[in-house]
């Protein structure tokens, strides 16, 4: 029996004049990796960022397991410790060294010793193969292990789930598959996942479902193999083969 | 008078010029920083104040405000002309170190900030062990320049009768008729000040500075 | 609760009144008395009156005038230095106990402070230098060149009501300067034509600068200089008053006159 980890129900989001999304509704299982897909600007960051808290929607609810994290008291440091994130632009803490970056978390929220942590922070690293490179800062990476670095850092925690921000739209092409490579371990290992990306090929691998967005609505959602194969909507198809056509030909190419 | 002496009675003003400006400056920097994070972070209505606060102090004439302080203020409390002085100094200074804080705090972007809280620091903590570490790095070049700003208004409390280096040199050249040199040796002492500390803010930021391959 | 509120606000009121009131009926020479010592400001940028000597100590008449006066009020004297104008303010101000830098009695500063009896008369004097080329026969004569002043003196008063307020004198040509020393600075390049000052200030100039010569010499807008003392305080003025009138009938005055003031 399948658990739900994450729940959103009826969530509304509203900046101003603009309506982002209505009454959306989303259901994430244990084990999941949930791939979202859409034309840009159709409010698929602003879903994660209201996930974790970080923008509050107007009107709907939230679960986290069995706790609804829209309700109001809820202590939003807390709950963000179970949710972790990883940013289009990495947003790495510049004046920290890798290790530095993972450690933060560990010592001052999670209030581990010194000792404690760095053990931690180094194993998190060498989780995504940077253990080498842990006295580096920011300024002094590549985009590819500067992202790789911004996964450990939410792996730190020990999320109950990862949310996924566009993680490689702003690599270099040659950088992109080292990232994709960690996120797919990362998903065979069992982690929980919201992916927003455009890379067609990790979403056909890797997700356990793909979800296409539209206007701020879910236009269609279900396994790689439906979404790809048999779209129930035209402007799923419409879309899956605009992109696939950029992003897809060189694997089936490869192939 | 030979040289040596009159030099020497210039220099022995030194110590209180010095000695303004270690009060002044860091009184300064305090007020200043807990002033931007008030204004930065503290919401609307804290932020009208601190922009009254910012407007008033650098608006007025920092001897002015020495005036104000030395002979109109200080009737009920008994604050002496170096005191009253160093403190005029260290408020004017707070209103400039409060615009070069709040500058470096804005110039760190706020995803940084966005980014701490994904990990699940508050607020605070997101201040203070990513947003700050990083303002101080941004904030150390125009602070080098607030600093020599400093030193050179601290000869201010000459009006109120505090003995430091410029004062000094205005009473040998009268009593001396010697006045290019009375000046030029204060100019220079001044210059040295300034410029030492300069140096030693440039080293900080230097030591500071956080890697990056070009 | 307000009640007590009320009380307690009230009693402040009426101790902060009352301590108001005791300080104004006590005398600065009670506080010099107990303290066993006294303030006393100057601004030591006025030879022979009051400078810098080569040791780098206070030196001059009223320098020596007044550490004789400390002396004999059995008290230790402690100088404060400051810029003239701000002399009048901080006695007004109870930051000094009293002021000597050749001051001459002034209404407008009679109204914010005391002025002791006269320890010495001075004269005023117009100085040149020696490109002048011309006539001043009355005082009245230097409203026709461009002339300096030290700011806030006497000679300062004496020339604005009588040459700038009549309109003898353009505001224009007339220069204001925070010191003496400045004002000779720019007789001597020539921004200004004639300088008016003390006669005994001036001729300390005069001797050191031999491009210099006084064109006139009198009483104008001065004559008697006075210690200035804080307003209304009764008690400390007789003390001095009596002291100044020993040193006068003992001839001390005139011996510092003579070593300070002796032409040479």
């Amino acid at each position: 029996m399948p658990k739900p980890i994450l729940t959103i129900k009826n969530l509304t989001k509203i900046y101003g004049q603009n309506v982002i999304f209505q009454n959306l509704n989303l259901t994430v299982n244990e084990g999941d990796t949930v791939v979202i897909i859409g034309p840009s600007g159709t409010g698929k960051s602003t879903l994660l960022r209201c996930i974790n808290l970080l923008t509050r929607p107007n009107e709907g609810q939230i679960w986290l397991d069995d706790l609804e994290i829209t309700a109001k008291g809820t202590d939003e440091d807390q709950v963000r410790q179970h949710i972790g994130m990883v940013f289009q632009n990495f947003l790495l803490f510049n004046h920290l060294t890798a290790l530095g970056n993972v450690k933060l978390g560990l010592t001052k929220v999670k209030k581990m010793s010194d000792e404690e942590a760095t053990k931690k922070a180094m194993h998190e690293l060498s989780r995504v193969g940077l253990a080498d490179r842990a006295n580096h800062y920011p300024g002094q990476l590549s985009g590819g292990q500067q992202q790789r670095v911004g996964i450990a850092r939410a792996l730190a925690m020990d999320p109950r789930v990862m949310l996924f921000d566009e993680p490689t739209s702003a690599l270099d092409p040659e950088l992109i598959g080292e990232v994709l490579e960690v996120m797919r371990k990362l998903a065979l290992d069992g982690m929980t996942m919201v992916v927003v990306t455009h890379e067609m090929g990790f979403a056909r691998e890797v997700a356990d479902r793909i979800v296409f967005m539209e206007k701020g609505h879910i236009v269609e959602e279900g396994s790689p193999d439906e979404m790809f194969n048999h779209p129930k909507f035209d402007r799923t198809r419409e879309f899956l083969w605009k992109i696939t056509e950029l992003y897809g030909k060189k694997e089936k190419e490869a192939e | 008078m030979d040289f040596s002496q009159f030099l020497s009675y210039i220099a022995s003003g030194t110590v209180y010029t010095v000695g303004v400006t270690l009060i002044a400056l860091p009184a300064g920097l305090l007020i200043g920083t807990i002033l931007a994070l008030l204004y930065v972070y503290g919401g609307k209505v804290a932020a009208r104040v601190m922009n009254l606060y910012s407007t008033v102090f650098r608006g007025i004439p920092p001897l002015v405000l020495l005036f104000i302080l030395f002979f109109a203020v200080t009737r009920g409390v008994n604050l002496s002309a170096f005191w009253a002085g160093s403190l005029s100094l260290g408020m004017v200074s707070s209103a400039y170190q409060m615009e070069i804080v709040r500058g470096a705090l804005l110039s760190v972007s706020g995803d940084q900030l966005m980014a701490a809280r994904a990990v699940g620091l508050s607020r605070l903590q997101a201040i203070r062990y990513v947003v700050l570490p990083q303002a101080v790095r941004l904030a150390i070049p125009p602070w080098s320049n607030e600093a020599a700003i400093v030193i050179k208004d601290s000869s201010l409390v000459y009006a109120l009768g505090v003995p430091e280096i410029l004062r000094r040199a205005q009473l040998i050249g009268a009593s001396s008729q010697r006045y290019l040199l009375a000046y030029l040796s204060a100019a220079i002492i001044y210059f040295l000040l300034v410029y030492a500390t300069t140096r030693l803010l440039n080293h900080l930021e230097q030591k500071l500075s956080i890697p990056s391959n070009p | 609760m307000k009640k007590y509120l009320l009380l307690a606000v009230s009693l402040i009121l009426v101790g902060a009144m009352l301590v108001g009131c005791a300080s104004e009926s006590t005398s600065v020479l009670d506080k010099i008395q107990e303290a066993k010592k006294v303030t006393v400001g100057t601004s030591a940028d006025y030879p022979p009156y009051e400078y810098i000597d080569e040791a780098g100590n206070k030196a001059g008449f009223d320098i020596e005038l007044m550490t004789e006066i400390a002396k004999r009020m059995g008290v230790e004297l402690e100088w404060v230095d400051m810029p003239f104008d701000s002399l009048v303010a901080a006695v007004a101000g109870g930051k000094l106990d009293m002021a000597i830098s050749c001051f001459n009695y002034d209404e407008e500063r009679d109204k914010i402070v005391d002025f002791s009896e006269a320890y010495y008369t001075t004269e005023d004097a117009f100085v040149v230098t020696s490109a002048f080329t011309g006539t001043i026969t009355v005082p009245e004569d230097v409203a026709n060149y461009k002339v300096g002043v030290q700011s806030g003196t006497v000679q300062d008063g004496w020339l604005t009501d009588n040459l700038v307020t009549p309109g003898l004198l353009p505001e224009a040509n007339l220069s204001r300067y925070e010191r003496v020393d400045q004002a000779a600075l720019d007789l001597a390049n020539g921004r200004i034509e004639v300088l008016m000052g003390d006669y005994v200030p001036i001729q300390a100039l005069v001797a050191q600068n031999p491009d210099l010569r006084v064109v006139y010499r009198g009483v104008l807008s001065t004559g008697p200089i006075n210690i200035v003392l804080p307003d209304g305080d009764t008690k400390l003025k007789a003390e001095v008053d009596r002291i100044i009138k020993e040193l006068q009938d003992e001839g001390f005055i005139d011996q510092l006159a003579v070593k300070y003031f002796s032409e040479q």
